[in-house]
């Protein structure tokens, strides 16, 4: 219950922060009452880790937004310069003085003084100004003419203090001025070999300057506030002390969706030392009294509020040592994970911030390439989808594949279905179907390899079709029947949409069976040594088909082969020209001899006989 | 002891003898063959040139020796048709006219044919002998 509640509280904090408020600058107070972002109040389902707002849902973890802030989180250097460190310590400073049992008056005079100290850093944002602010105008209400003074006080000693900085940094720019005119000035006669070190100086000069230019700016700036609050209070007149404590509630409120964890619990401990009257109840609108019951599960009090800082605090603390014990064993899905729910709900705590880079950059590429991830999966794009999870699976032991994978591979089927469908449609000429089913192919899976291979194909069919129907037509005229036969398969798939054509090629095989089947029958008789009826075979084939180059050449060896029956076949029909019935049936007589099966033989025979007998 | 005079008969003359015999067998042999050969008188079929150009010897008559191989066809007005095995392995068609038809021909029996080349070289036969 404790650690879900932080995280639940934390992520919707985060988001109406992201939306509330610029990171590096101070966001206005929300005056009590209203709602505070938007026109309904954000909820957020930890289980689905959905946020809706303002009639919009989003995943927390995917949302450019998210990927930004957490992106330019994981790229920063870690807060742990003297600046910060400086800070920090301000910070606990205060907190410890204002812990229970230690809030005497001189801790929370010199807790305010240090408020205004806290505020110089640019990290702070001015909060602790707002806070001091605050402060004092309840100090105003409440006619505590002793603490006002020595606000004052504290605010002259910071002004002092300002302005001698800012006069020291004067004269160190100046200094540093001079020492850059110096410089320039004695390297001017060094000749060609000193324009490196000449610039090398300049640059360190200059920046130098700049650096001192800038922060002389700032003191400058800081100043002429602190003056200009000082004159503020003096012009505050007699506010009520119930306006002052609303002020501050809300103030408190503000920071608790800021998730300025630190500055809610000195504001409320700020807020127990300035009212002792023991009511402690923030006086919220219904919206924002509903927001914190829906997310707290209780009344808004100044305790609940203090309490769900100090547990957000705990669990980002818990959340940036169990990130770094992940990423110790290579768990990068669950590191990440665990650090970006601790910087959703802490991202300015100090834990977060000391993170070091280099342990930040470890989980850069796998962000990446998660984020990635979603992209290309909401883009449809499985074949990188596809490496992205091969490649997290290697790099992160703990990644689940599984959802991405399913993902995947239920739109590779999908595709390669729609893909079998138009290539059907293509080969059976269904124009319609064709397009119907490439259109979803291309909506499943738009960059799909093989549909762009299937669209090839089905665009270069046409070209195909159109040289076949060609190559048929000169093939026929120079009758080339075996040629078509050999490529029969293009030529069918190819006429299949020309009637005519196919009618014509229909006739050719039927021709180029027969003579095939000539053949073959020829070729088993000459295994049995039958070569005279191998010849008449091929002969009677020749007779009708003699085009034919393979049976032409099949006619030649079998010729040979069975020269005999072949010259005295020759010898009959030749006489039988000449009206020699006599020689001419001798012959075919002789031949019949040989080859008594003989058709050619038998034939002439039959026909001599009936001119001899008619 | 007397001595026998030798009584063997000399071996010149024993194949002289020898001589004379083959020679009276194969004598007589050819004797028989020119009597049994009805149409000794005529010219043999010269089948090769028969086969080459059949119209060349039309209206000539000629003796054929040959074997019945079969019977082709028959009709009653132009007679029997019948393929014959001649001398050097030759098969040769030959007409047997109604005249004929008293001659019982089977396939296997040899006959002495006296022949004409007839119109279209038809082998005709004029009369036929039993060998």
């Amino acid at each position: 219950m404790h650690s879900t509640l932080p995280i639940g509280c934390g992520l919707f904090l985060f988001a109406a922060a992201c939306l509330a408020q610029v990171p590096d600058a101070p966001a206005p107070s929300a005056p009590v009452g209203e709602k505070p972002a938007g026109k309904d109040a954000p909820s957020f389902d930890p289980g689905s880790e959905i946020l809706s707002w303002d009639g919009r849902n989003w995943n927390i973890n995917n949302n450019r937004l998210f990927q930004a802030r957490f992106e330019k989180y994981l790229n920063a250097p870690e807060a742990t310069g003297a600046e910060d460190q400086q800070y920090r310590a301000v910070l606990t400073e205060i907190l410890t003085r204002l812990a229970p049992g230690s809030a005497t008056t001189q801790n929370v005079d010199y807790s305010f003084r240090l408020l205004a100290r806290g505020s110089n850093y640019d990290i702070d944002a001015r909060l602790c100004d707002s806070l001091a602010n605050a402060v004092y105008t309840v100090w105003v209400a409440q006619r505590s003419q002793q603490r006002l003074v020595t606000a004052n006080a504290a605010m002259q000693y910071e002004i002092m203090s300002l302005e001698a900085a800012t006069q020291h940094q004067g004269t160190v720019t100046q200094h540093a001025k001079d020492v850059s005119e110096k410089m320039s000035g004695s390297r001017k006669p060094a000749g060609k070999n000193a324009p490196p070190a000449k610039t090398s100086a300049n640059e360190q000069a200059a920046e130098a300057k700049q650096a001192t230019l800038e922060s002389a700016n700032w003191q400058m700036r800081r100043l002429a506030e602190m003056i200009a609050r000082q004159k503020s209070n003096d012009v505050k007149r007699e506010l009520s002390e119930i306006a002052a404590k609303v002020e501050f509630q809300a103030l408190m409120v503000q920071f608790f969706l800021q998730r300025r964890y630190q500055h809610v619990i000195m504001a409320t401990r700020f807020y127990r030392a300035l009212f002792n009257d023991g009511d402690s109840k923030l006086n919220l609108g219904k919206d924002a009294s509903d927001l914190f019951q829906r997310s707290t599960g209780q009344p808004p009090t100044v305790s609940v509020l203090d309490s769900v800082a100090n547990e957000a605090i705990r669990d980002v603390r818990e959340g940036v040592k169990a990130f770094e014990f992940l990423l110790e064993n290579k768990e990068l899905d669950s590191a990440t994970k665990r650090l970006a729910e601790a910087f959703t709900i802490g991202e300015y705590m100090p834990e977060v911030r000391t993170v070091p880079r280099e342990k930040k950059r470890r989980v850069v590429d796998f962000s990446h390439k998660g984020f990635q991830l979603i992209s290309a999966i909401e883009v449809k794009d499985y074949a990188l989808a596809d490496s992205l999870v091969k490649e997290l699976a290697v790099s992160a032991k703990d990644f689940d594949s599984s959802k991405p994978t399913a993902a995947i591979e239920t739109a590779r089927t999908t595709s390669h279905f729609l893909i079998a469908k138009a290539r059907n449609a293509a080969i059976s000429g269904d124009k319609q179907g064709l397009e119907t089913a490439l259109t979803a192919a291309t909506q499943t899976w738009p960059r799909n390899p093989e549909l762009a291979d299937v669209s090839r194909l089905i665009f270069s069919q046409g070209d195909v079709q159109e040289k076949a129907v060609i190559d048929f037509g000169q093939l026929l005229t120079q009758k080339n029947y075996r040629k078509i036969y050999e490529d029969s398969g293009r030529f069918i798939a190819a006429l299949a949409t020309y009637p005519d054509k196919a009618e014509q090629l229909k006739h050719v095989l039927e021709d180029m069976k027969q003579i095939e089947t000539a053949i073959l029958r020829a070729d088993e008789m000459a295994r049995q040594s039958n070569y005279a009826g191998a010849w008449e075979n091929v002969e009677k084939a020749f007779a009708q088909f003699p085009e034919d180059s393979k049976l032409n050449q099949t006619r030649a060896n079998f010729t040979t082969q069975a020269a005999d029956f072949v010259r005295t076949l020759r010898n009959a029909q030749e006489l039988e020209k000449q009206e020699q019935v006599g020689s001419s049936l001798a012959w075919y007589l002789k031949a019949q001899k040989i080859y008594p099966q003989s058709e050619f033989a038998g034939e002439g025979v039959g026909r001599l006989v009936k001119r001899v007998l008619p | 002891m007397a001595r026998r005079a030798s009584s063997s008969a000399h071996p010149v003359w024993i194949l002289v003898a020898a001589a004379l015999a083959v020679a009276g067998i194969g004598g007589g042999y050819f004797l028989f063959g020119r009597a049994n050969d009805p149409y000794r008188t005529m010219a043999a079929l010269p089948v090769q040139d028969y086969l080459q150009n059949a119209n060349s010897l039309r209206g000539n008559m000629y003796k054929l020796e040959a074997t019945i191989a079969k019977q082709m066809e028959w009709s009653q007005s132009a007679g029997r048709l019948f393929s014959v095995d001649a001398p050097g392995g030759e098969v040769l068609p030959i007409l047997v006219p109604p005249e004929l038809s008293k001659v019982n021909m089977e396939r296997g029996q040899r006959f002495f044919f006296k022949i004409e080349v007839a119109d279209k070289g038809i082998l005709t036969a004029r009369d036929v002998k039993k060998a």
